[in-house]
This record gives C-alpha cells, sequence and structure tokens, in this order.
C-alpha cells in the first residue's frame, strides 16, 4: 500500500496468457466485467473483511496479474455462495472467476495446506469432512456405526476411486492414488 | 408409499447424526420411504473437485446422481453445501452435452452410465413442495405454541437459483422456511439480515476469527431486531456455525447471550414427536428455555 492510501499497479506485470488461462478453466466472461462493485456489496468475503475480496480479485484477472493471484490466499476464502452470480448485471458469473483462479492455484501448488486434506479425505474415504469419534456419535442416535456411504462399501469405494484417477486429480494430488 | 433417497454427504452422518436419526423420524411419520443411497460420497464439497476443473466436479458429483439414476429415485439432502454442488454439476452437465459425453466415457469403465434423471431437493423444499404445509399441520402431534423463530435458509438453499430445481418467488426475501415453521405453531417473523452468510464453510477454515465476527454481527442483529426463542437452520453447515460457533463465542466471552439452534429438520422432528434426547444429541447451546416455551411457559 502506498501512503496515499492507492495502490498502483504496475501494468508490465500484466499477463495476457493467463488471462487465457483463466478462461479455459471456466472465466468464460471475464473481460466483460465493468467493476461495477455489486458483487462486492453483497460478498461474505467483502463484508467479513478480507482485502481481497471478489471485485479485486476479478480486477487483478482482467489486468492477469498471475502473481498477485496466485500468491494470495483470499480465493480460498470464498464461501462458493453464488450471491456474486445471483446479482451481476452483467452476468460474468464472478464464483466461476474465482474458481478459475483457485484451478490455477491448485496446478501452481499455490493452495492452502487444507485443501489437500479435504482431497485426499475424498480420495481414501469418500468423505472430504471425515472426522475422528463418528461411530460413537452414530451410537449414541441409535444409528449403525457405519453410515451407509462409501465408508460401508469397499467395492464400490474402489470404483469411485477409479473415477477420480480418470479425473484431473491425478495430475495435481500431491499423494499416491492407490 | 412415496419414496426418496436420503442423501447424507459428511458434516450429519458423521458430525450431526442427531440430524440424521431426525431425518429418518419425520420421513418415516409422513409416510414416505427414506431409501438408503448405498455407496454415496461426498457431493463433493466446494474446496475439492470443484476446484480442480469442471470436469473433475461433475465426475464426483455424478457418482451421487448415478446412484440415484439406478434406483429410479429422486435425492433429498440436509446439507447446503451438498444441495448446491450436486445441483451445480448437474446443471453445468445439462447445459454442455460434450460435458456428459466425457463423464460416460469415464464411468463406461466401471460399467455405469449418468442419465440426469434424478432430482435433487433440500428438506426446505421437499417438505413445502412435495409434502405440503397442509400435511405437515396434521402430523403436528407437538405444536409450537407461538416459539419465535429467527429462520436461517443458507446460501446454498439459494443460489444460484438458475441452477436449481425450485426457487423461493424472490430468493433474497425466504419466505419458505418461515411458513413451515408458522405451520407447526410457531411464529417466524422477517428481519434485515434475513439473508446474510453465517460465515460457515471455507470462510470458517481459512479466516476463523473474520467467519465468527461476521456471524456475531448476524447473531446480534437477530437478537436485536427479533429476540427470538430460537434459530431454525436449513443448512448443516450453517447449523454448525449457530450451534457449534456460537458455543465458541460465549467460551471466548465475545457473546453475553444465547439462542439455541436446531436445523428445520429436527425443529420438524419435535413438532412430530421424536426422542427429544435423540433428536438434540450433539446441540451445544441449551435448549431449556424454548422447550419451557413449548411446553406452555413463557
Amino acid at each position: 500500500m502506498e501512503e496515499s492510501g492507492v495502490n498502483v499497479i504496475n501494468l508490465n506485470q500484466c499477463d495476457e496468457e493467463f488471462i487465457k488461462y483463466l478462461e479455459k478453466f471456466g472465466a468464460h466472461s471475464l473481460k466483460e466485467c465493468i467493476q461495477c462493485g455489486k458483487c462486492a456489496s453483497t460478498c461474505p468475503m467483502a463484508l467479513a473483511g478480507l482485502d481481497f475480496y471478489i471485485k479485486r480479485i476479478i480486477h487483478a484477472a482482467t489486468l492477469g496479474l498471475k502473481e498477485i493471484l496466485l500468491e494470495d490466499s483470499s480465493v480460498w476464502g470464498c464461501q462458493s455462495c453464488n450471491r456474486c452470480v445471483e446479482v451481476c448485471p452483467m452476468d460474468i458469473k464472478p464464483y466461476e472467476i474465482i474458481q478459475a483462479v483457485r484451478r490455477a492455484a491448485v496446478r501452481d501448488e499455490s493452495c492452502p495446506a487444507n485443501t489437500y486434506e479435504g482431497l485426499r479425505n475424498l480420495y481414501k474415504n469418500g468423505h472430504a469432512v471425515f472426522p475422528k469419534g463418528f461411530e460413537e456419535r452414530r451410537k449414541k442416535v441409535g444409528l449403525p456405526e457405519k453410515p451407509p456411504t462409501l465408508t460401508s462399501h469397499e467395492e464400490l469405494k474402489k470404483k469411485f476411486q477409479e473415477i477420480l484417477k480418470q479425473t484431473s486429480l491425478a495430475d495435481v494430488a500431491p499423494f499416491k492414488l492407490d | 408409499m412415496k419414496q426418496v433417497g436420503l442423501f447424507l454427504g459428511c458434516n450429519i452422518p458423521f458430525n450431526r447424526p442427531d440430524v440424521e436419526y431426525s431425518a429418518r423420524y419425520i420421513l418415516s411419520e409422513l409416510e414416505t420411504n427414506a431409501v438408503d443411497l448405498e455407496g454415496a460420497s461426498c457431493c463433493p464439497a466446494f474446496g475439492t473437485m470443484p476446484s480442480i476443473d469442471i470436469e473433475a466436479w461433475a465426475a464426483a458429483s455424478a457418482w451421487n446422481l448415478v446412484l440415484a439414476d439406478e434406483k429410479g429415485i429422486d435425492l433429498v439432502t440436509g446439507c447446503g453445501s451438498c444441495y448446491g454442488s450436486l445441483n451445480e454439476a448437474k446443471h453445468h452437465m445439462g447445459q454442455h452435452p460434450e460435458l456428459i459425453e466425457k463423464i460416460n466415457q469415464i464411468y463406461a469403465k466401471v460399467g455405469k452410465e449418468y442419465k440426469g434423471t434424478a432430482k435433487v431437493s433440500n428438506f426446505i423444499n421437499f417438505i413445502y413442495e412435495d409434502v405440503g404445509l397442509e400435511k405437515i399441520k396434521q402430523k403436528v402431534k407437538v405444536n409450537l405454541n407461538g416459539l419465535k423463530c429467527a429462520v436461517q435458509t443458507g446460501c446454498h438453499n439459494l443460489w444460484p437459483s438458475e441452477a436449481y430445481p425450485t426457487s423461493e418467488d424472490n430468493t433474497f426475501q425466504p419466505k419458505r422456511l418461515r411458513e413451515i415453521c408458522e405451520a407447526m405453531g410457531g411464529s417466524a417473523p422477517n428481519y434485515s439480515a434475513i439473508t446474510d452468510c453465517c460465515g460457515m464453510g471455507a470462510l470458517r477454515s481459512n479466516a476463523s476469527d473474520k467467519s465468527l465476527a461476521l456471524f456475531k454481527k448476524k447473531l446480534d442483529m437477530i437478537k436485536e431486531e427479533l429476540d427470538p426463542d430460537i434459530c431454525v437452520i436449513g443448512c448443516s453447515s450453517c447449523l454448525m456455525q449457530f450451534d457449534a460457533g456460537q458455543a465458541l463465542l460465549i467460551e471466548q466471552k465475545k457473546l453475553n447471550y444465547q439462542i439455541p439452534s436446531l436445523h428445520i429438520i429436527q425443529l420438524i422432528a419435535l413438532a412430530l414427536g421424536a426422542d427429544i434426547d435423540k433428536l438434540t444429541a450433539f446441540t451445544k447451546v441449551p435448549l431449556d428455555g424454548a422447550i419451557n416455551k413449548i411446553k406452555g411457559g413463557n
């Protein structure tokens, strides 16, 4: 931040290839953004006080500021609530731009560790959220120790893992898909 | 007998099985066979496969949608994220036939096919449209006796509306959850922060203090405007913020009041006569005041 409080953007940092990269990952209407700020007025990230919130992320994306976008972890604080998609007057689907930045970050290994934890849980157990002690909790309310999900079906879990192995998870997972 | 596939997700069966108990109880009371989706997976959560690419997202969601297709049933879930992720993946596939083609090339390897016939509902819409408020009124055994409810529909239950099979007339002024509470004898007034985010989810995982501060702001508005007996929640993630998150704020001495919070599934179970110890087994904020009110106290 400059002393005057104005962020100076060095346009030499603009990376047009990165804009195309984001478009490939779902930011199809990125260039249509008019920076009206309607998304920011409803965005929980902005209301919670994250400095780098939806409007600013999209601004950086339209300029192809790759380093800023990949270094900052704000996109991982997005609630995926889609309020921005609902109110955007240009129908650019701002949430899909957040997702495109995440998709670029995953390929750059610039995502928070809990992202990998969720992916690992999903692959190994069929559930991204897989907390310890669930068996006791379930017993307490008279339910079987394991829910009838992949937790109870080893053979189906292998098939589910076969499906996941055919996706880009195989390229980006920092763990072995065995 | 009517039937519906009960899509559990992760948080309900593992963290809040009291909500699963309640869901099974109310479906039975409403003469609906709850079909288990044997071998279901995570929806998947937005921070996982959806953050890799659309194809990875669709491939993982399709696992659950195919299980429903195979049984010829529709799905209902108590988790907003599951409702969002499954419907959004379905919407992407519906808009892009070439994506379905890719997904089916993958699924052919395990002898399965995505057809996209199953509808995915949440409990609010299921009760409102498929069961109907009249039937709820008929089935109530324990009238809520004017219990004042502050409702929280949950963002994924509302947006993106274009991806959903049904929608509130105005998603920024949701009424369905309020009407369900009223059908059971409660009151559920509107309030200015009714669609504000609770802060649970990625924000809570990645910026916990800011997430809880956002939640506290909403709770303060609820307290000031409604001073309700209870918060009634449409999404299991919101429930965890309203209940466990609220308990955490109290423990941190950042909150000097408390409002008990139940999932709408639990509140319906209560009104339909379920075992109160089981239906509230993992509730952290004490419910005594609300129960007292239902029993005729003030």
